[in-house]
């Protein structure tokens, strides 16, 4: 070997060594590593049965499993526009770089996914591979449903195929060089998805390896509550943390005690889950508000408290940014506490207060009660403003509460104003929104 | 899916079967046939359906029935016999605030749960507790005035 060669050798050697060094401190954990115990395949596991349906349903036909399965891996949400069918499809995800628009899983022939064979289907869920051979962006969390059976991948198949065929072809997605180059899919699938399925931890309860399978596989927490890294992918290493998806802030899940769910009873974190209230807490909205009506409120009772458990393990990771304590209930008067914003006073006063009262305690309903959220405790207000401009409308047992959409009633910069004054005089520190801030946010949400 | 529900309404203790989720201006208005609290724009955004819950002014559109079942519901038709209520009437007739008078039943309730909580309110008071109840006639000139007599038993 001469001389020349030898050196472009070593600079190769040096390159892929160090590619691979940095494509390895980049991708960090996966999402069950942290609980570190001993991994069996699934069919060498006896303790219990951490995949399917819950045990009511062992018995009922595939398609019924599938639709309970489906229903835990949320698919409807992603896959339907507001106003149309159900799964099909074209709702935008505005991204920074251009937007995607979600496909239609309908079975119908021409637009949706009617020419599916299993192996086909197989392949875009747990692989992110398209029919056509093309790779599928990871806004679908194939890198999540990869730890889905097989056996439940088809389940879910065989309920989507029970229904009506739509003829909805969504549009054609926006994105802009070099993220319209879906081969380069292909690259970041090999290094971000674990292409793997779940592998129980014999460490751990039966009940905590359920719950970790609807959690990861299923559910799909770490798609909005998990930090991204570099390559857009989720970085486990703050696991839970918290982090801004589609425009609203998924708060901390991770067991730190301050701002995280370390101090939530358990009957609160149900209650959140299954209703989408818990006391003192608030209520679920944006995107969690979807999530508890299409996917956790269906959940089985012994299916919620599993991820329970399961959430419980997950490490604490505290989120710097929130205050340690939420603001106790602000002065019955609104004379007491603060006025500085007059503007936002004067807004709070005309449209917030006859729901949500002068001391935050809402005289209408828990569920409407400002104090101790941490929409109101965030001090960027990035919920508190999402919620004026979107409304909410939370579905339980006893009944359904919304609140009106004030997005198209009041401007940028009194959005801004109001939420400034509700962060400052319910939460621990006031936001600094700005008329720009507030519209940036517009343009965020998923539609 | 319907249920038996029990209120106390205006003293009275009222029985009837509505679903959970009915608001309370609905079962006012259309199963008790109490048609003083009127309805405007069914998303607490005009006051003229509020009415008092626990001596609060609640916005009955939005208030599901089952949210309200072991508490006291006060209306329009029964406000005159609170003391804040009375002179509110009072004030409100001497005054004569009213003009079309929709949405009056909605600024009496509101005035009535503002003058028990504070006997003796300012402007920046009544801006705050009256500021989510909107007049299309623009009586609001009036119904201030007629606050402060109302609270200060003057007349004008």
């Amino acid at each position: 070997m001469s001389g020349k060669m030898r050196i472009f050798t070593g600079i190769v050697v040096i390159a892929i060594v160090a590619i691979g060094i940095g494509v390895f401190v980049i991708r960090g954990p996966g999402p069950l590593d942290f609980a570190g115990g001993t991994k069996v395949a699934l069919v060498d596991y006896r303790a219990g049965k951490p995949t399917g349906v819950p045990a009511k349903l062992e018995k009922a036909g595939l398609v019924e499993r599938g639709e309970y399965l489906a229903k835990a891996a949320d698919c409807m949400v992603c896959h339907t526009k507001p106003g149309e069918k159900d799964y099909s499809g074209g709702l935008a995800f505005k991204l920074p770089f251009g937007t995607l628009y979600s496909t239609n899983i309908t079975p119908d022939k021409d637009t949706g996914i009617g020419n599916y064979s299993d192996r086909d289907f197989l392949n875009a869920v747990q692989h992110g591979k398209r029919r056509d051979g093309a790779r599928l962006y990871p806004a679908m969390p194939y890198t999540s449903y990869t730890f889905m059976t097989g056996e439940d991948v088809l389940a879910v198949k065989a309920y989507l195929f029970s229904l009506p065929a739509v003829r909805a072809k969504a549009p054609d997605n926006t994105l802009s060089f070099p993220f319209n180059q879906r081969w380069a899919m292909i690259v970041w699938s090999a290094v971000f998805n674990p292409d793997t399925r779940f592998a129980p931890d014999t460490s751990k309860s039966p009940e905590w390896n359920r719950g970790a399978y609807l959690a990861e596989a299923l559910a799909h927490c770490g798609e909005c509550h998990t930090p991204r890294n570099l390559g857009f992918a989720l970085d486990n290493r703050r696991k839970f943390a918290g982090a801004i998806t589609a425009g609203w802030r998924a708060f901390n899940i991770s067991s730190d005690k301050a701002t995280g769910l370390g101090s939530w009873s358990d009957q609160d974190l149900i209650s959140y889950l299954s209703v989408g209230h818990a006391p003192g807490h608030g209520s679920a909205s944006g995107p969690m508000g979807e999530a508890v009506d299409h996917s956790f409120s269906q959940f089985a009772p012994e299916d919620i408290r599993s991820i329970v458990a399961y959430l419980r393990s997950v490490p604490a990771v505290p989120s710097p940014d929130l205050p340690a304590t939420t603001a106790p209930v602000a002065p019955a008067s609104h004379r007491d506490g603060v006025t500085a914003d007059a503007r936002g006073k004067m807004l709070f006063a005309g449209a917030c207060a006859s729901c949500h009262g002068w001391s935050g305690e809402s005289p209408v309903s828990p569920m409407a009660t400002l104090t101790g959220t941490w929409a109101v405790n965030d001090p960027a207000a990035t919920n508190v403003a999402q919620i004026v401009i979107s409304g909410t409308k939370r579905h339980t047992p006893e009944g359904a509460l919304s609140m009106p959409a004030f997005g198209n009633a009041y401007t940028d910069d009194e959005i801004a104003a109001v939420a400034n004054y509700v962060t400052a005089r319910f939460g621990t520190k006031g936001s600094k929104l700005t008329a720009k801030d507030v519209a940036e946010l517009r343009g965020q949400t998923a539609d | 899916m319907h249920m038996a529900t029990t209120l106390t309404i205006n003293g009275e203790t009222k029985s009837f079967d509505a679903p959970p989720d009915m608001p309370l201006l609905w079962v006012l208005r259309d199963i008790l046939g109490m048609t003083g609290t009127k309805f405007g724009c069914g998303i607490a955004q005009c006051g003229a359906c509020t009415v008092h819950v626990d001596g609060k002014a609640v916005r009955s559109c939005v208030l599901p029935v089952s949210a309200v079942s072991n508490r006291t519901v006060t209306t329009i038709e029964h406000v005159g016999s609170t003391p804040a209520g009375a002179k509110v009437q009072k004030a409100w007739l001497e005054a004569e605030v009213i003009q079309c008078g929709y949405c009056q039943s909605g600024q009496i309730m509101a005035a009535a749960a503002l003058l028990a909580a504070t006997p003796h309110p300012d402007d920046s008071d009544i801006d705050a507790a009256m500021a989510g109840n909107i007049c299309r006639c623009g009586t609001y000139v009036r119904i201030r005035e007629a606050i402060k007599q109302a609270a200060n038993g003057r007349q004008s």
